[in-house]
């Protein structure tokens, strides 16, 4: 649906994006995720058609962004990263300009209906766009993005600004859409995309770093394993204790718990069966255990962890 | 065309949502017919030549600036230009809708002007050709300082900025076109003045059709540079996309 080829943008002597590559098949949600200023919205107004591309060519259902930009235009739903409102018009006013330039002529009522119930506006259709919340202003923009029915949408940063409940809101409406059409969202937040994306794009420096599953991503900045456990015994025992486990590459001792009681990270190597090694050594020296489990890397750790590992920080 | 259609009611209606308009055309209204009322009762003469000798630089110093500012800044300024320029309209399109847009609140206000016209019908006995003549010039004129001002408030996100330069450009285009200002400059540059009041004044074209001659020269570049400018609108915009 969406194809990216070597994709190069310049603004003046800086490079927005490098060879960026990628293709989207129809039906799938796409998180594109990166730190802010890593090229995101860059590639989604190259391919909404906004900005046109240094070199590389990109095409979205077939067709060219630079050759055919109005059929590109009329496939896509594009809510951008400031959201593009005119203050003095009322909501329903605003609807119905997007759906005349929209060309929905007789599809309008039911479109029209449609968006507002899916985008929970009702209350705010008399009101004028400059004195609505924040979220309102959002929610009016996705409607915007949404009343044509697109097959694809292009969802620059949805949710920054907005409550938690609304972002659970939005998420669940994305949710909804989703397998009936082709959905690129971008954020700096991966937890909001971790769930809902069944791919991950990771942009960095205007460079494609990570393209997968989220389990995909995290297994590979992943390199080892790590438990956490906390006995009560004397700290020399527990190292002589721990320090001939096979696979152990290192540990550090937790400086928080409390007198008399051990608390260690063991990092490993994921082949190595730690646990079970762990669970004989506790029941050989009948520690009493206070704290025991596996590590998994945090989203924001993870996510630190993919967009640096170009730089070799790793 | 229907498609220029939906933007030109947009932002035709745009002009009505904040009292900016209003202020301006009051403004317009009264500063002109006051202007005139002046010469009206000092010369006593049922006709209009110093409303028409006036109007070129109040258009192009205020009144033309000032509803041309918001055409494409306020969408800069917005962000509403990326919806735009996303939605399944051809620029020229846009451009073209919204320059009628403009075009149209022009007329508006001109019309606040007809008054003049009607009043000097029951006064006294005007001779109407020149009266029509110098409406017709200044929709002319209006038409090509509106051009100008959409192709330059494209550049600038700052609705301000928009209305200074427009203002200079089309108060340049005005003042080169009075004579005595290019007998100043050629005092500078010999032959410049002239050449510039040939080639590049307004006046002297506005001048022709207001006395009731319709040079179709003058006509001819009345168009020809509103339509260029609005060309050239459409070009900029397509070409900030690289």
């Amino acid at each position: 649906m969406i194809e990216l080829n070597n994709v190069c943008k310049d603004y003046g002597d800086t490079k927005a994006l490098k060879n960026v590559s990628f293709s989207v098949k129809k039906g799938e949600i796409i998180g594109f995720v990166g730190p802010n200023g890593a090229g995101k919205t860059t590639t989604m107004k190259i391919i909404t058609t906004y900005t046109a591309q240094t070199s590389g060519t990109a095409s979205v259902g077939g067709y060219d962004v630079l050759e055919d930009p109005l059929n590109v235009r009329r496939i896509i739903g594009y809510l951008p990263e400031k959201v593009p409102l005119y203050d003095d018009m009322l909501v329903s006013e605003y609807l119905t300009f997007i759906g005349e330039a929209r060309h929905l002529n007789g599809r309008f009522r039911e479109r029209y209906d449609w968006v507002i119930e899916a985008c929970g506006l009702e209350s705010a259709l008399a009101k004028k766009i400059g004195v609505l919340s924040k979220g309102f202003r959002q929610r009016t923009c996705l409607a915007q993005a949404l009343i044509h029915d697109p097959e694809v949408l292009i969802l620059d940063e949805p949710t920054s600004g907005l409550d938690p409940i609304q972002i659970i809101g939005i998420r669940n409406l994305i949710r909804d859409l989703a397998h009936e059409k082709t959905i690129i969202l971008s954020t700096h937040i991966l937890p909001e995309v971790a769930n809902v994306a069944d791919r991950i794009l990771v942009i960095n420096d205007g460079e494609i770093v990570g393209n997968g599953s989220f389990d995909e991503l995290i297994s590979k900045v992943t390199s080892k394993g790590s438990v956490y456990i906390a006995v009560r015994s004397a700290k020399k025992d527990f190292e002589t204790a721990v320090k001939d486990l096979p696979g152990i590459s290192d540990l550090s001792y937790d400086s928080t718990t409390p007198r008399g009681v051990v608390g260690c990270h063991l990092y490993h190597n994921p082949k190595d069966d730690i646990v079970a090694a762990l669970n004989r050594i506790i029941r050989d020296r009948k520690w009493d255990v206070l704290e025991f489990h596996r590590e998994r890397l945090s989203l924001e750790e993870s996510f630190i962890r993919l967009t640096r590992s170009q730089g070799g920080v790793s | 065309m229907n498609d220029t259609g939906v933007i030109f009611r947009r932002e035709f209606r745009a002009y009505f949502y904040s009292p900016i308009a209003y202020v301006f055309s009051v403004i317009f209204i009264v500063l002109n017919s006051s202007l005139y009322m002046f010469h009206f009762f000092f010369m006593g003469n049922a006709d209009m030549r110093s409303f028409f000798s006036t109007l070129p630089l109040v258009l192009g110093l205020v009144f033309i600036p000032a509803i041309s500012m918001r055409l494409w800044s306020e969408e800069n300024k917005l962000g509403t230009v990326e919806l735009l320029l996303t939605l399944p309209i051809k620029t020229e399109h846009i451009v073209l809708g919204k320059y009628l847009a403009s075009l149209a609140f022009y007329l508006v206000a001109l019309a606040g002007t007809l008054t003049i016209p009607v009043l000097l019908l029951i006064l006294g006995r005007p001779d109407f050709g020149p009266i029509l003549g110098g409406y017709f010039g200044s929709v002319l004129l209006g038409g090509f300082f509106l051009a100008i001002g959409i192709f330059i408030s494209s550049f600038f996100s700052d609705q301000i900025v928009s209305l200074i330069i427009t203002s200079l450009v089309c108060g340049f285009l005005t003042l080169i076109g009075w004579q005595y200002v290019p007998m100043v400059i050629d005092g500078w540059i010999p032959g410049l003045g002239e050449f510039m009041y040939n080639y590049i004044g307004v006046t002297r074209h506005f001048n022709d059709i207001e006395r009731g001659v319709i040079d179709i020269r003058s006509v001819i570049y009345f168009l020809s540079f509103t339509a260029l400018f609005l060309y050239l609108n459409a070009k900029a915009l397509e070409r900030r996309k690289f």
